[in-house]
């Protein structure tokens, strides 16, 4: 059957409507998806792996079942091409966490999410760029080259899931996982303009995705509609039996996305809009959306968290001390970077580490291990514990009086590759994002068209009581009904140039 | 060096003990389904989870804390309902992910003790009790007729996992130092662990000694592990430090490693304790440092010197959810306690009249205490008569072979509770003597036939008919008649010669009681 | 600026971490380590008097374990496939405690 269109632009929803009235196969699905990296990823840069031939026998087992009338039955992602941060293991590809550590580690197992997302259909294309380890918020400490924003070639894509972000956002992918441990998966689907969602720690299983601040880490999906996302979302949640701290998910995460906002109470916190640093397009961009909410039907409600502020400094802390001790066992003996020629042990751990993790790595191991240290741990890790107890207060309490909390993502657009070159300047990217993951409800970003000023994608932030994801999915949705779904970013020679942000 | 007893005088050794237990009776590891196997090939029971792969993650086995709550209620623990892994960050090879997911400052058992019962030869190591009566409480020792009883306190018993094995290569014997690499092998990686500590309650090695061996003997009657000191699934680690007599701080202590079995750890301490004693004084002093017990050399030798206390970098394990165990769990725990060995010592006591000694040394081993019980039941009406002489049979004859014979199991021997009674009834009724019990019990070890088949087989039947008896004497009287004349004369040291000469005469099968019987009732009459 | 660490305690952590650094770096890394522990000043700062840490944010979830029944591992060939240096089925490392080591 030929195919004039270009799948690759298409939803999930959209493809699965089609795969179902026979208008296309999934394995011209595959084509078209692989044709779209081929053609956009030279210059994006968000893959660092492809897995054609898995992506090919995934789209010859939905076509089996297509022809048999079962489709449905593979799963809630049935033909939606679908790409993986580079952080989850998926067996027989290489998992490198963008690190020269895990350049040549080839992974002998599947994470959870991997196999749930391809277990619920969805085609496999391949691993996606990220910052060293998850740690930054721009991409570009991969190792293995930065990912450009589709949007803007010469800005960041955001991070540390930035190669998710991009791969969706310039429609190489239909939907990608990402993970997010302060903002990670939030930030940037907003530089990107993609959805962006970090459901309640617990609700995706952590098992096979590569540690980094393993109380703050949570997987999610990006998407270009909520739907999609959702629809993700269902095929990855649920309780884990190796992941101790997953929890059973019961919510059909698309069931209630239709139903509007009506009467449905939105948090607005006073002291993020008035934030310092938190620029005027964005703080116009989350006024619009907060009108426009208002305007369905949503009632606008001032909520405070008191203790937001000190998230910066706990999240600084928890992150390095636990990011130091999930990065041990990388020492060169069982996998990973090993330096040769030492003739012992100490000096083979030494050049290994050092050779093995960039910078950011090799300083948050040291920070983290600093923070630990007897006499120090009492003066940082145990008041950021207790700290997380009083934010975690906070939520409960805001979210006694609303449903949802409408938030900036990020305090700007995106910015400039190396424009922003001290730590502490871009630790600041996640000042509206980190505070979720100390506490461990939900958050999702939500494009909601260009900045008046820098004409660079915006998102608003959506915040979910602790597994109650289902509310700014809810709410996502309605927002989704005025600005439309996240448009695919137009190419950068001008060819597709049909597609505008927000327009 | 002086001796222990000499050093003992002047010095009370403060000893504490550290002992590892894997828990051998699970299936499965501590944090992931891999197989709990000892000798298998390098390698071939691991998985992401125990490799340390990067995004595994760990799920603690039940049956494992079920296994440290059993352990904690039998050694009169409270147990604690809240309480939370941590990591303790070290890298080493042996070590998959580089820290060990162990417990905090709240184990599952904390405040524990454990009474033990020193008597004998083991008794005499306390040189410090000559002032203390019988019934009297001295510290933590109150004294009884044959030695005394320690009150020796628990201080936490927690979980943790095991490391793997390594293997060293170009150093002398396979020794760490001097090697010039090594081969790991995390088979062993992730076996549950649980560690008990000890308060520094400890005077003498011997309460040291049989402190390990009474833990051991309650973690084999939970089933919990093998407790084999060989293969290392029960280690013992101990904290030495001297103080004069009559001083009431502490001294600076080292820590002894290898003991792996009990006479090492006897003559690892043993040894210690001397040392530091030379050591101080010849007016050194005592550096704190991880010593290992050489056995062949018999001396310590020093491992690490500790400058600073390791900081391990200890805090919450994220990856694993708190504890919160219900009185639901831990009732349901103590529903699972078998009886204990001191529970059963004051059994045999009560219902078998068995001395408190008796007792104690049958329920040192549960097999041959099974064995013991087991054959009271076969004895029925004689039960009462044979209790004693059953208990010595096995504490003494049986416990001797199995000791030399490490190989052996007792259910692979040919004996049987009801071959060990029939063989008591041979005793009691004259039919053999003593000797040839000895004889028949060696042989029941062997062979796999009832003690009257051997008797019959090898003719020992006792010679008990008195009239056959009476012949006898009256011919070694009559070839004797200078002896008979010495004896009357008052040098009865010669009955023993008689009876010799009369058992000569039967084949070595007359009843030797009943000769004696009679040759000093023949004696007599001709006096 | 306060000196939390010097360059000494920035190598003592290096040898800790297994991370080697030269001169220049351990300068640099001190610099760095003192400009972001300055930034979780106010860490140091709240009024946390008798609040309760929260070390897992998974609400009320306690005691998740599983059963001891064997599950299928790795073989010994996976196990050692990315293993750097192998030998006879084992991970093969050099040695542990090199040159007067003193472990």
């Amino acid at each position: 059957m030929a195919v004039e269109r270009d799948l690759w632009r298409l939803s999930a929803a959209e493809l699965q409507r089609g795969l179902l009235a026979k208008e296309f196969s999934a394995k011209e699905i595959t084509e078209s998806a692989l044709g779209r990296i081929a053609q956009a990823d030279p210059e994006i840069h968000a893959f660092l792996e492809l897995t054609e031939k898995a992506a090919y026998k995934q789209a010859a087992r939905i076509d089996e079942a297509l022809s048999q009338g079962t489709a449905r039955e593979c799963g809630p992602l049935f033909g939606v091409p679908i790409a993986f941060k580079d952080n989850m293991n998926l067996e027989g590809t290489h998992t490198t966490c963008a690190s020269r550590m895990l350049e040549n580690y080839v992974s002998p197992y599947t994470a959870t999410c991997v196999a749930r997302a391809i277990g619920a259909g969805g085609i496999p294309l391949g691993k996606l760029n990220m910052d060293e380890f998850a740690f930054g918020s721009s991409t570009e400490t991969s190792a293995f080259g930065k990912t450009l924003n589709p949007w803007d070639r010469e800005r960041v894509p955001g991070g540390s899931s930035g190669g998710s972000a991009a791969a969706v956002a310039s429609g190489m992918a239909c939907v990608a996982l990402g993970s997010d441990t302060g903002g990670s998966i939030r930030q940037p689907g907003a530089f990107c303009g993609a959805i962006g969602v970090k459901p309640t720690y617990g609700v995706v299983s952590r098992y096979g995705v590569v540690a980094f601040g393993s109380s703050l880490d949570q997987v999610g999906p990006f998407a270009r509609t909520v739907h999609d996302a959702a629809c993700t979302l269902n095929a990855i949640a649920g309780r884990d039996p190796l992941d101790c701290t997953s929890q059973e998910s019961t919510v059909d995460f698309t069931a209630n996305l239709a139903e509007g906002v009506r009467g449905m109470k939105v948090g607005i916190v006073p002291a993020f809009m008035e934030a310092k640093g938190l620029s005027p397009e964005v703080r116009h961009k989350v006024e619009e959306a907060a009108a426009n909410l208002a305007a369905m039907g949503a009632e606008i409600v001032e909520v405070a968290l008191p203790n937001a502020q000190a998230a910066m400094s706990a999240y600084y802390v928890l992150g390095p001390c636990e990011a130091f001790s999930n990065l041990a066992r990388f020492d060169s003996v069982r996998y990973g970077y090993c330096d040769p020629g030492h003739k012992d042990l100490g000096s083979q751990y030494e050049a290994s580490r050092t050779i093995g993790f960039g910078s950011e790595a090799r300083r948050r191991i040291m920070l983290g291990s600093y923070l630990l240290s007897s006499g120090v741990y009492n003066t940082y890790y145990y008041p950021a514990q207790q700290v997380r107890t009083l934010i975690t207060r906070d939520y409960n309490e805001a979210f006694g009086k609303v449903s949802c909390i409408l938030a900036p993502v990020a305090p700007r657009t995106a910015f400039k590759f190396g424009e922003i070159a001290d730590p502490a300047e871009m630790y600041l990217t996640d000042m509206f994002t980190i505070s979720i993951n100390i506490a461990g409800n939900g958050g999702m970003s939500m494009p909601v068209g260009p900045g008046e000023e820098t004409h660079l994608p915006i998102g608003v932030q959506l915040i979910a009581p602790a597994f109650h994801d289902e509310l700014m999915l809810r709410a996502a949705a309605a927002l989704e009904t005025v600005y439309g779904p996240a448009p695919i970013a137009p190419d950068f020679d001008g060819l597709n140039d049909n597609a505008k942000a927000g327009e | 060096m002086k001796t222990l007893e000499e050093t003992l005088r002047t010095w009370e050794a403060v000893i504490g003990l550290e002992i590892h237990a894997e828990l051998t009776s699970l299936q499965t590891k501590m944090f992931c389904g891999c197989k709990l196997e000892f000798g298998a090939p390098p390698n071939t029971h691991t998985c992401p989870v125990c490799l340390g792969m990067p995004g595994a993650l760990p799920v603690p086995n039940r049956a494992a804390i079920e296994s440290i709550v059993l352990a904690g209620l039998a050694t009169n623990c409270e147990i604690e309902k809240h309480s939370m892994f941590y990591r303790k960050n070290y890298m080493y090879p042996d070590m998959a992910k580089n820290f060990q997911t162990t417990q905090g400052p709240i184990a599952f058992c904390m405040r524990g003790h454990l009474d033990l019962a020193v008597d004998g030869a083991a008794a005499k190591e306390r040189v410090d009790l000559g002032d203390c009566a019988v019934g009297e409480q001295c510290g933590n020792v109150t004294r009884t007729e044959d030695g005394y009883v320690a009150h020796v306190g628990i201080t936490r018993i927690h979980m943790e996992e095991d490391a793997g094995k390594m293997v060293h290569f170009g150093g002398d014997e396979g020794r760490i130092a001097g090697a010039t690499h090594s081969l790991v092998d995390y088979n062993r990686a992730g076996t549950p662990l649980i560690e008990l500590v000890t308060e520094p309650d400890l005077r003498t090695p011997a309460e040291a000694r049989l402190f390990m061996q009474k833990l051991r003997q309650i973690y084999l009657a939970l089933g919990i592990s093998d407790c084999s000191m060989e293969e290392g699934s029960l280690r013992c680690d101990g904290n030495v430090s001297l103080r004069r007599r009559g001083e009431t701080k502490f001294g600076t202590k080292t820590e002894l490693k290898n003991m792996n079995s009990f006479k090492n750890l006897h003559d690892g301490l043993a040894y210690e304790i001397c040392r530091q004693a030379e050591v101080l004084e010849e007016g050194g002093i005592i550096y704190q440092e991880t010593r290992h017990w050489d056995p062949t050399m018999k001396c310590t030798i020093v491992m690490r010197v500790k400058e600073t206390a390791d900081d391990y970098r200890l805090f919450p394990e994220p990856d694993l959810a708190p504890y919160d165990l219900t009185d639901e769990f831990i009732e349901g725990v103590r529903a699972k306690l078998p009886e204990l060995p001191d529970e059963k010592e004051l059994r045999f006591q009560r219902d078998y009249g068995l001395t408190p000694y008796d007792a104690r040394h049958l329920v040192e081993h549960r097999e041959t205490a099974d064995f013991f019980e087991r054959s009271m039941e076969c004895a029925g009406d004689d039960a009462a008569a044979f209790a004693k002489p059953l208990a010595n049979r096995v504490n003494n004859d049986l416990l001797a072979y199995l000791n030399n014979h490490a190989e052996v199991t007792l259910d692979a021997l040919p004996i049987t509770p009801q071959r060990l009674v029939d063989l008591e009834r041979l005793l009691a009724d004259g039919s053999i003597s003593t000797k040839q019990g000895k004889e028949v019990f060696a042989a029941l070890l062997e062979k796999d036939c009832d003690p009257a088949v051997i008797v019959e087989e090898r003719g020992m039947k006792q010679v008990s008919d008195s009239g056959e008896i009476e012949a006898v004497v009256d011919e070694v009287l009559a070839a004797n008649p200078d002896k008979v004349e010495q004896y009357l004369g008052g040098k009865t040291g010669l009955l023993g010669f008689f009876v010799g000469q009369c058992m000569k005469a039967t084949h070595g099968q007359g009843n030797p009681q009943l000769i004696n019987e009679v040759i000093v009732r023949k004696l007599s009459e001709r006096a | 600026m306060t000196q939390y660490v010097n360059e000494q305690d920035v190598r003592a952590i290096a040898e800790y971490t297994r991370i080697g650094l030269t001169d220049e770096e351990v300068a640099q890394m001190t610099i760095d380590l003192n400009s972001i522990i300055e930034g979780l000043k106010p860490i140091t700062e709240y009024d946390l008097e008798g609040v309760e840490p929260t070390f897992h944010p998974i609400g009320s979830l306690s005691n998740v374990m599983r059963d001891d029944v064997v599950t299928e591992g790795f073989t010994q060939e996976v196990a050692l496939e990315n293993a750097p240096h192998k030998q006879d089925g084992c991970f093969l490392i050099p040695s542990i405690l090199g040159e007067g080591g003193d472990r």
